[in-house]
């Protein structure tokens, strides 16, 4: 048994950017896959710049945990997740993860790679609480983090705007005392 | 830029980074401001930072009294230009200006600025759960509580909440 694996995916060491710069470069040019990850303007960067960048990032420190997701059945690259520390202090830590495929949606491994993310940061690194935030439009991400154990906690009306309309941005939290590998159904 | 108790001014920087550094010293104030542990600067330090920001990824105010050009506290405004979204932040730096009206006054012209001026479709700020005391004077102002973050400090021992709140245009 290892921490960062599961019953359909496992977490790689470093971000995806690290393992497979021309698998990032084809998510990058995705605009539907970015909107759905970020609220800024889709920022489309070239091989060398981001070999560069990943070779400054990817030095392990304590701000932040990087993994990529990889399909246990073939090993495959799917996405990322993100542990962003805000702080040691409140031992509070904020999450992001993309899967770069559309293929690969639907199926759990976010899910999955997002349980095991928590089991990272609440059984590996002592965290109190995991936070992240979602577009009110985005349905599949908002269940996919309830399975994982999210419960939402806000919705802030309107945050960004999108095609001309506003959108809500709606914050979702989980409590070290409120996750269990196990009842998910986790080895 | 003037309400009937407040206005916004520019901020000096030599002026601001003795208030700013001196406020900061007082655990109480730095405590409601923000959830960082308890610092302490030198005005040198404030002063640099003060200089060093680019106008245009945030815009800084210093709060004065319209009766007497007193300094009482800071207003900062960050517009994320895109989604015409902004947050503010808001402090009154000594016990005694609290509890007065005059933050409830400098938020509304600081919205003032953030609707009429930066041109943006929402506000939002954060604060910590039990200052009672800045939920209402927001509340006052017009923002609507949107959402809660449980546990999400840690002081004295126990865990606090902090709440975000948010004002439509």
């Amino acid at each position: 048994m290892t921490v960062l694996e599961g019953a359909l995916v496992r977490l790689s060491r470093g971000r995806p950017i690290e393992q497979d710069v021309s698998l990032r470069l084809k998510w990058d040019r995705d605009t539907q896959y970015q909107r759905l990850l970020d609220s800024e303007p889709p920022r489309l960067t070239n091989e060398a710049t981001m070999r560069k960048d990943s070779a400054d990032q990817g030095l392990p420190d304590n701000k932040g945990f990087g993994f990529g997701i990889r399909a246990l059945a073939d090993d495959r690259l799917l996405g990322f997740t993100y542990l962003s520390i805000a702080s040691w202090v409140h031992r509070d830590a904020w999450v992001a993860i993309g899967l770069g495929a559309r293929d690969d949606w639907g199926k759990g491994y976010g899910t999955e790679a997002m349980r095991l993310t928590l089991r990272f940061a609440f059984e590996e690194l002592n965290l109190h609480r995991v936070t992240l935030s979602v577009f009110g439009n985005n349905a599949r991400a908002m269940r996919s983090y309830e399975k994982a154990g999210f419960r939402p906690e806000g919705r802030m009306r309107g945050a960004m705007r999108r095609d001309g309309e506003r959108i809500d941005i709606v914050y979702m939290g989980v409590l070290r005392s409120e996750f269990s590998w196990r009842d998910g159904g986790g080895a | 830029m003037i309400g009937t108790l407040t206005r916004l001014a520019a901020v000096p920087p030599a002026e601001a980074a003795e208030l700013f550094a001196r406020w900061r010293h007082d655990s109480e104030y730095s405590r409601l401001l923000d959830a960082d542990p308890q610092g302490v600067e030198t005005p040198a330090q404030v002063r640099r930072r003060l200089e060093d920001y680019e106008p245009g990824d945030m815009v800084r105010f210093l709060i004065r009294l319209v009766a007497d050009d007193r300094a009482i506290g800071f207003v900062n405004i960050w517009p994320n230009w895109h989604h015409r979204e902004a947050w503010i932040g808001i402090g009154i730096g000594d016990a005694a200006d609290r509890g007065k009206g005059y933050g409830t006054d400098a938020m509304r012209l600081a919205l003032r600025f953030v609707f009429d001026e930066l041109e943006m479709e929402r506000a939002s700020l954060g604060v910590l759960a039990d200052n009672e005391r800045a939920v209402r004077s927001y509340q006052r102002a017009g923002f609507v509580i949107e959402g809660r973050q449980r546990e999400v400090d840690a002081r004295d021992g126990r865990r606090w909440d902090d709440l975000v709140l948010g004002l439509l245009r």
